[in-house]
């Protein structure tokens, strides 16, 4: 390309950007926050952003996947009502989703969605205040709407900068891109900090927040261990990062906690009574997820105050399914542990009497059977009775 | 050097889009000896998925909900103008709730995906599956379990339909100019449709129409209907004379 063609599509490049600003729609001076009462979207930007919302609002609301009990939904919706406030609360609508990965979302019209493997990791009421505080200053900030504008801008200056070319193009065109990336982790941490504020004002133990991010680094550890792979690195980011560094989210929460009088509750009684009716099915979940080493330790996590019959059951479930000829040793007590504490455990004895199957021993086949004749007892109408019928013939 | 590559790697990837051989596809396929006798069929059909806006310099999807909201209205008078020359009864569903809203919502999530893989796997002749290669063969189903969607309301078939239309912005527009003076083709707005019939009884998808370069101005009433008689050409069942009619009066207008 020659210099003069290059010079004119400078040229060009600057008028446009003076237009474009020039022309864009200017903001209400003081607008309204999103979640002040019947809150409709004021400009086209903003409208536009809500009408995506509003669409995927409406996949999630007839989601197979979503979890409907509404007693649990009742409880989160109490938790960040006492979050953030009764007055603002209610500009949200939480969808809460069996899925066994630790997520949760923010849209722009205050559609708030939490997946169940979240909650799973989650000990007691404060790391959920913290969590849901944080998407709700996703959407009091406009977080999602800002993030909109801010990409464009910088895709339009990528798309000029990478048709202009020459020595510099590129290099402008990059930093452009990666400019929407350090946006979005400003957001985070914005998001993190005002999440901290709300829980000081709601008497929340900030600390309960960093401990949780904190045992997330120490379990993708476990799973990285597990799987020989090299763990991540919690302490920089690259490029492309969506959030701010783990460790770094974790210092801001125990910084932010450690400034605040008098600590807070972490309310761990009203957790526990909250999630108990959901935890065994969302340990099945976890351990199809098939990583020994992470679920190894989210076991040990979560029965650090007492090991229940369902982390004794999905122990046991977890080394049957590894079932080298140790694993099937320490399978067998896990199970009979789960059956001390709950006799009727119907899967618990099935899993015993696979394990003392598949030891490949003629006493324990014997005691195995025994327990799988027990398993057809109490739950006759299994869906895998004919199977485990035939293992006993 | 690193950077470099990776910018010229976005502006490959998304920022230019440039002009493909699109003409090349096939745009409308009918399940071969499927024929729908005018008069004699009610056809249920579902909240069309409809999305307006404009495209940004750099081709991101700018929603517009007053578009959006303008076209709905107008494709949805276009299509009770359109249903008399049909031939045949249109019966808007009403809103599903419930566990009628999750199978609902199940069957349109499949509907687009199969429509996706008729585009990909059968309209775009060099990217045909094996089994999709023999001529005039087109064997798509959902399966039967569609007729739960049909209970309590009489309907023979479904038709789902959807748009999306992302219109140049005046920025896009110079850019594409700009482009254009320094011999790199871009291409400014993206128009797609698709319409398509499913057998409620069998979940067989008797007729499809998806086209990636539609005409017609959603935002106008006119343009609507021009959109909504591209949406519907070859309509099985469809009289001639009556399209003849209706597509003259859309040109008038």
């Amino acid at each position: 390309m020659r210099v003069a063609t290059r010079l004119a599509l400078a040229t060009t490049l600057v008028v446009l950007f003076g237009l474009s600003s020039a022309a864009g729609e200017t903001p209400a001076a003081v607008p309204l926050p999103p979640y002040a009462g019947a809150y409709q979207p004021q400009t086209v930007d903003e409208r536009g952003a809500w009408m995506m919302a509003d669409e995927a609002e409406r996949s999630l609301r007839d989601s197979p996947a979503l979890i409907g009990d509404p007693a649990l939904n009742a409880y989160l919706q109490r938790v960040l009502c006492r979050t953030v406030g009764e007055d603002r609360c209610r500009g949200i609508r939480i969808y809460i989703l069996r899925v066994a990965d630790v997520n949760a979302s923010m849209m722009a019209n205050g559609t708030l969605q939490i997946w169940s493997g979240i909650l799973l990791r989650m000990q007691n009421e404060a790391e959920l205040a913290g969590v849901l505080g944080h998407e709700f200053a996703h959407f009091e900030r406009r977080h999602q709407l800002n993030h909109f504008r801010k990409a464009r801008t910088a895709t339009d200056i990528a798309a000029w900068a990478g048709l202009a070319g020459g020595r510099y193009g590129p290099t402008v065109a990059f930093s452009a891109q990666t400019s929407i990336y350090a946006f979005g982790r400003e957001q985070e941490t914005e998001s993190d900090m005002l999440s901290s504020r709300y829980m000081q004002a709601s008497h929340y133990d900030g600390h309960s927040v960093g401990a949780f991010w904190e045992r997330l680094m120490d379990e993708a550890d476990a799973t990285a261990l597990g799987r020989h792979r090299r763990s991540t690195r919690f302490d920089r980011v690259s490029y492309f990062d969506t959030h701010p560094a783990t460790l770094e989210r974790a210092r801001t929460f125990h910084a932010a906690a450690a400034s605040a009088p008098g600590g807070g509750d972490d309310e761990h009684a009203a957790w526990t009574a909250a999630l108990a009716r959901w935890r065994e099915a969302w340990l099945e979940d976890q351990l199809k997820l098939n990583d020994f080493g992470g679920t190894e330790y989210l076991l040990a996590q979560l029965g650090r105050d007492g090991w229940t019959q369902d982390l004794l059951f999905a122990r046991g479930e977890l080394y049957r399914m590894r079932g080298n000829p140790r694993d099937l040793i320490a399978a067998a007590d896990f199970y009979r542990e789960a059956i001390i504490l709950a006799p009727d455990h119907a899967e618990a004895h099935r899993g015993l009497g696979l394990t003392l199957l598949r030891r490949g021993r003629e006493v324990d086949a014997e005691t195995g059977r025994a327990e799988l004749r027990r398993y057809l007892t109490l739950k006759p109408a299994a869906t895998d009775a004919a199977m485990m019928a035939a293992l006993l013939s | 050097m690193f950077g470099r590559i990776v910018a010229v790697f976005f502006a490959c990837a998304g920022l230019f889009t440039l002009a493909g051989p699109v003409a090349a596809q096939e745009k409308s396929a009918v399940r071969p000896g499927f024929v729908l006798k005018p008069g004699s069929a009610r056809i249920l059909l579902f909240r069309p998925r409809i999305l307006v806006g404009a495209q940004s310099t750099g081709a991101m999807f700018e929603p517009n909900a007053d578009w959006t909201e303008q076209a709905r209205e107008n494709l949805g008078k276009a299509l009770a103008a359109a249903q008399t020359t049909l031939g045949n009864t249109v019966v808007v569903a009403p809103e599903a709730i419930g566990k009628a809203a999750a199978r609902l919502a199940a069957y349109q999530a499949l509907f687009a995906t199969v429509a996706d893989a008729v585009v990909e796997y059968q309209f775009f002749a060099g990217n045909r599956l094996p089994t999709k290669k023999r001529a005039g063969q087109f064997d798509w189903t959902l399966g039967p379990g569609v007729a739960d969607l049909a209970k309590d309301t009489g309907c023979d078939y479904a038709l789902f339909i959807g748009t999306e239309d992302q219109y140049g912005s005046t920025g896009r527009k110079i850019f594409q100019f700009v482009a254009a003076v320094a011999r790199v083709p871009i291409v400014s707005g993206s128009h797609k449709g698709q319409a398509g019939l499913v057998d409620l009884r069998t979940g067989d998808l008797v007729w499809l129409n998806a086209d990636m370069r539609m005409g017609g101005d959603v935002r106008d009433p006119a343009g609507a209907s021009k959109r909504m008689m591209q949406l519907l050409e070859d309509f099985p069942g469809r009289s001639l004379d009556a399209a003849a009619n209706a597509e003259s009066r859309v040109a008038t207008r």
